[in-house]
C-alpha cells in the first residue's frame, strides 16, 4: 500500500469531536439505564411491576449503544455501504434465533411444570 | 439507456478488478468478517443464557446479585461496581479511536501515548473482573458464594455456569485484546507503522478492540439489567 499523507486537519478535528460525542452518548445511556433499574427496584416488589417495559426500554437503549460502537468507534458510518450490508445483513438470523429458542425455553418449563418435574 | 450504460461503465470499474469495490483492504475486510462469526459465538451464548432462564421456575435477582464494591465491606450497590467496569471499557475504547486518528495522522507520539492509554483501560477492566469473580465465589461475608455447583440466590446452578462461561470467554477475549494492542503500541513506538508509510494495523486491532466493548454492552445487558 502507498506512503498516505496525514490527514486533513479540519477533518480530523471533527472526526475528533465526533468520537467524543459519543463517548458521551454512551455514558449518559449507561448512567440512565443504571438509574431505570434502581428507581424500579425501590418502586416495586421482585417479581412486580410492569417488567416487559423496563426490559423492552434496556433492549432499546443497548441497541442505541450498539448503534454508536459500530457507528462510530468502528467507523461503520463512513464505509461503503456495500461493506455495511455484508457485515449487518446476516445479523438479521438473530432475530429468529432468539425468539425460537425462548419459545423453547418457555415450553420446556410449561412441559416441566404439567409433568411436575419440578414442585 | 444512456443511465444503463453509465451504471454499467461504474459498476465495472468498481468490480473490475485491480481496486477494492469496498474502498477498505482486504485485511480490515476479513476483520470485519471475523467479527461477524465471533458476533454469532456471542449471541448463541446469551441466546443458551435466555433459554435456560426461561426453562427455570427460579432465577437469581441481579439487583441482589451484582451489588458489591471493592474496599466497602458488605455494601448494598445495586449494578454500582458493573457501571464503573463499563465506563472503564467505554472509556478503553475512546481512547484506541484517539490512537487510530492520531495514526491517520501519522503522529507516532499521539499512538503510542492513546495506545498506552487503551492498555491501562483493559488492564484496569480485567483487574475489576478478578475482583468480582472472587467476591462471587466467595460470597460477601466470606461464607458460601457462588460456583459452578451451587449458590445463594435461589436459583438453579447452571446460573452461575452460564456467568462464569460467558463473563470468562468475553474476559479472555478483553485480555487477548490487551495483548495484542501491546503489541501495536510497541511497533508503533518502534517505528514499524511509520517505515511502512501507514498505520492501517491499528485500525485492524481497534476494530477488534471496539467489538470487545460492543459485546460488554449485551452481556451487560442480558445478566445485570434484565
Amino acid at each position: 500500500m502507498a506512503h498516505h499523507e496525514p490527514l486533513d486537519p479540519a477533518v480530523y478535528k471533527s472526526q475528533v469531536s465526533a468520537v467524543w460525542k459519543a463517548t458521551i452518548w454512551l455514558t449518559v445511556i449507561t448512567v440512565v439505564e443504571v438509574v431505570a433499574a434502581i428507581i424500579y427496584m425501590e418502586m416495586y416488589e421482585a417479581g412486580e411491576g410492569p417488567r416487559l417495559l423496563l426490559n423492552g426500554f434496556f433492549v432499546v437503549m443497548s441497541l442505541l449503544k450498539a448503534f454508536f460502537i459500530v457507528g462510530e468507534f468502528m467507523h461503520m458510518r463512513y464505509e461503503k455501504r456495500a461493506l455495511v450490508l455484508t457485515v449487518l445483513v446476516p445479523t438479521v438470523f438473530l432475530i429468529w434465533f432468539i425468539i425460537a429458542f425462548l419459545w423453547e425455553g418457555s415450553a420446556w418449563l410449561n412441559a416441566r411444570t404439567f409433568w411436575e418435574v419440578i414442585g | 439507456m444512456a443511465s444503463d450504460t453509465l451504471h454499467a461503465a461504474s459498476a465495472d470499474e468498481q468490480w473490475g478488478g485491480g481496486r477494492s469495490p469496498f474502498n477498505v483492504s482486504y485485511g480490515k475486510l476479513m476483520m470485519w468478517y471475523f467479527l461477524l462469526s465471533d458476533a454469532f459465538t456471542f449471541s448463541a451464548l446469551l441466546i443458551s443464557y435466555g433459554t435456560i432462564r426461561f426453562m427455570s421456575p427460579t432465577w437469581a435477582d441481579p439487583n441482589e446479585v451484582f451489588n458489591g464494591m471493592p474496599f466497602i465491606e458488605n455494601a448494598n450497590l445495586p449494578l454500582g461496581f458493573v457501571s464503573i467496569m463499563t465506563f472503564i471499557l467505554i472509556l478503553s475504547s475512546v481512547f484506541v479511536v484517539r490512537a487510530v486518528q492520531e495514526g491517520h495522522m501519522m503522529n507516532k507520539a499521539g499512538v503510542v501515548k492513546w495506545m498506552f492509554l487503551g492498555i491501562l483501560g483493559g488492564a484496569a477492566f480485567l483487574g475489576c473482573q478478578a475482583w468480582e469473580w472472587t467476591h462471587l465465589i466467595h460470597g460477601a461475608d466470606h461464607g458460601h458464594g457462588m460456583t459452578l455447583y451451587r449458590n445463594t440466590f435461589g436459583a438453579p446452578s447452571s446460573f452461575g455456569q452460564l456467568f462464569f462461561l460467558i463473563t470468562g470467554f468475553h474476559g479472555f477475549h478483553v485480555f487477548s485484546g490487551v495483548v495484542l494492542n501491546i503489541i501495536i503500541c510497541i511497533q508503533a513506538a518502534a517505528g514499524v507503522f511509520e517505515r511502512r508509510g501507514h498505520y492501517e494495523m491499528v485500525e485492524k486491532i481497534g476494530l477488534y478492540w471496539h467489538f470487545v466493548d460492543l459485546v460488554w454492552v449485551f452481556v451487560f445487558l442480558c445478566f445485570y439489567l434484565l
